[in-house]
């Protein structure tokens, strides 16, 4: 398998001059098609921004991303549409689901389908909700679904353009501990029946055996996951 | 997928509720130019109906609408005899105010000079011109006075036998035409108190005359009948309408400028005397209230469309995140603000038909606001969704990612 997404010394920076706070520093990162990997560390490590910088939401300043062995992002600069390529090939789930308020849970889903590009959109949506056990409630708006229902709706919404790379943020922060492994095999089922890469952060380490690969980040910096304590 | 509509469809209640809130300031615009418009026209009409070449006045004077006028009556004959002139009407003007069934009845009473001029050219939709030289009245619709009923003026009894439509003056004032002799009549009407007091006083002038102390049998004179005929053989009249020959019009005029008593206007110069006189200062104050109106008008949609916006802005971020295009979410917004103009307008046309009738001053809606209103309209909501617009493109789609 490719590697779905990698990133090339990534350096980010917050604030200036001696305010100035280091979130990534010099994070170097791959995933693999078809692999779920967890990005573990505490609050402020850096986490939701090498998120945002791998989503192409918020770029690193130095370092390079490349999508597909495409070179996308070279210091800081799109080389491409990024807006594009987030509708296209990305897919995002997080910590709250999201959800637009004024579409139902069917019309989220079809939206996501329609911006991807992708055919038969109202079907498709369907088909996204059965897999993920929510179309009874498809025709509900997000406020009327349980925070579980909203978050299946919302991985439908991340799946429906078919992503090579899925970014979860905390996806599980507002579930319990059975909902939660129950999202975090999903992601997993996702990843190896339909060939995309997942990442997704978390502090929840019960379900860690899920996963293909484990980071943890700290003060900017990237490294394998050496388990807790270490 | 259309957002706009899926967006409206969740917040129908308050969408509609503001669209209709909106309908009511349009509908108030619209009625601020239906007003001005309808005082145009309305001051317009008297003259436009009156169909005559050249208006002779008082000299100097910006008669008989604009300014008081009085005319020799021999002027009549005089303008006659131009070479060129086909006819020569009387005209006189006055507003009279009388109680008419508990009411008070304004009336602007015009003088036609019958037989040549009977009332034919005017706006007549029930009923028929002036058949005799008195007490008969061509009215206007607006008095609420119907054919056959009888009005009492100066003593007399005054038969409708026409009704026009719309036919006021720019103060809002209907319109009545009788003949030029009725209309002098009721003009210079006295009461016998008033003739009693004239007599008093001339009693008195002639005592302080040396002729009057000299021969005291004077006085005797002035309570004979015949010595108490009104002081002036026949009143004057406010203009002498001109019908010329085509081509000779200008000559006519020439030759009537020439004379010292007269001032000489044309159709067109009549009217323009009334819109720049009479009608000036309303219409700048309706034009300044107008302004003032719609700039309210844009200012409320923009705050309407740009809190609709901020209410959304989470959702927005979460659009930009997945990659909806910007023309999409700027067309969401736009779209909202085009549909609550549209909503707006089609309130305002609705309250327009439903009440712009009952209202006092005729509101007048020319083809040019019904043409220009709903233009007018969509360009308002287009720039007040300016700001809406420019807070889409500022919105930061990790904002999405952050709890």
């Amino acid at each position: 398998m490719t590697d779905a997404v990698r990133a090339v010394r990534l350096r980010k920076t917050y604030g200036v001059a001696s305010s100035a706070v280091v979130a990534l520093d010099d994070v170097s990162f791959s995933l693999r098609r078809g692999s779920v990997a967890a990005l573990l560390g505490p609050s402020g490590s850096g986490k939701s921004t090498l998120i945002k910088a791998l989503g192409f939401v918020s770029p690193a300043e130095k370092g390079q991303v490349f999508f597909d062995d495409r070179l996308v992002v070279d210091d800081g600069v799109a080389q491409t549409d990024l807006s594009r390529l987030r509708r296209q090939h990305l897919g995002f789930v997080f910590q709250k689901a999201n959800l637009t308020s004024f579409l139902n849970a069917r019309e989220n889903v079809e939206l996501a389908c329609e911006l991807g590009g992708k055919e038969q959109g109202r079907r498709r949506a369907r088909d996204l909700l059965s897999y993920l056990e929510v179309v009874n409630r498809e025709d509900s708006y997000p406020e009327m679904l349980s925070g579980g229902e909203q978050q299946r709706v919302a991985i439908a919404r991340a799946l429906a353009n078919e992503p090579t790379l899925i970014l979860a943020d905390e996806p599980t922060a507002a579930l319990d501990s059975v909902r939660s492994r129950s999202v975090m095999e999903l992601f997993r089922k996702v990843a190896h029946d339909r060939g995309a890469a997942v990442l997704v952060v978390t502090h929840d380490h019960r379900a860690l055996d899920v996963f293909d690969v484990l980071y943890e980040m700290e003060d900017g910096r990237l490294r394998p996951y050496r388990g807790q304590g270490a | 997928m259309n957002l706009a509509i899926r967006d409206v469809r969740r917040r129908l209640a308050r969408f509609v509720g503001t669209a209709f809130g909106l309908g009511l300031l349009l509908s108030v615009v619209v009625a601020m130019q239906g007003i001005y418009a309808g005082m145009v026209d309305d001051a317009t009409i008297l003259t436009r109906a009156m169909h005559a070449d050249l208006w002779v006045v008082q000299r100097d004077t910006h008669g008989p609408f604009a300014d008081g006028s009085r005319l020799d009556p021999s002027i009549e004959a005089r303008a006659a005899s131009v070479p060129g002139v086909k006819r020569a009407r009387p005209y006189t003007y006055q507003v009279i105010q009388r109680e008419y069934r508990g009411d008070t009845m304004r009336i602007a009473l015009v003088g036609l000079g019958w037989p040549d001029d009977a009332g034919g050219s005017l706006p007549i939709v029930r009923g028929r011109g002036l058949a005799q030289a008195h007490g008969e009245m061509i009215a206007d619709a607006s008095l609420g006075l119907a054919i056959g009923e009888s009005l009492v003026l100066a003593g007399e009894p005054y038969r409708v036998v026409g009704l026009t439509k719309n036919a006021l003056t720019s103060g809002g004032d209907s319109v009545a035409f009788v003949s030029v002799g009725d209309a002098e009549l009721v003009a210079f009407d006295q009461p016998a108190e008033a003739t009693q007091l004239e007599r008093s006083r001339t009693v008195d002038r002639l005592r302080r005359t040396d002729l009057g102390r000299t021969q005291p049998s004077l006085e005797d004179l002035l309570a004979d009948p015949k010595w108490r005929a009104p002081a002036l053989a026949s009143p004057p009249l406010a203009a002498v309408l001109v019908d010329a020959d085509a081509h000779r019009v200008a000559g006519v005029r020439e030759t009537m400028r020439s004379w010292g008593d007269v001032t000489v206007y044309s159709q067109d110069e009549e009217e323009t005397l009334l819109l720049g006189g009479v009608v000036q200062r309303a219409r700048m104050q309706i034009g300044l209230f107008t302004v003032i109106l719609t700039l309210t008008a844009a200012v409320i949609v923009m705050m309407v469309i740009y809190n609709l916006t901020l209410e959304k802005s989470h959702d927005l971020a979460v659009l930009k995140l997945l990659g909806a295009p910007r023309s999409r979410l700027l067309g969401l917004v736009l779209q909202q603000s085009w549909l609550l103009g549209v909503i707006g307008y089609a309130v305002a046309y609705a309250i327009g038909e439903l009440f712009y009738p009952m209202f006092p001053r005729r509101v007048l809606i020319t083809s040019t606001i019904s043409l220009v209103a709903p233009i007018a309209t969509f360009a308002m909501v287009t720039l007040a969704s300016l700001l809406g617009l420019s807070h889409v493109l500022r919105i930061d789609p990790a904002r999405a990612l952050e709890g």
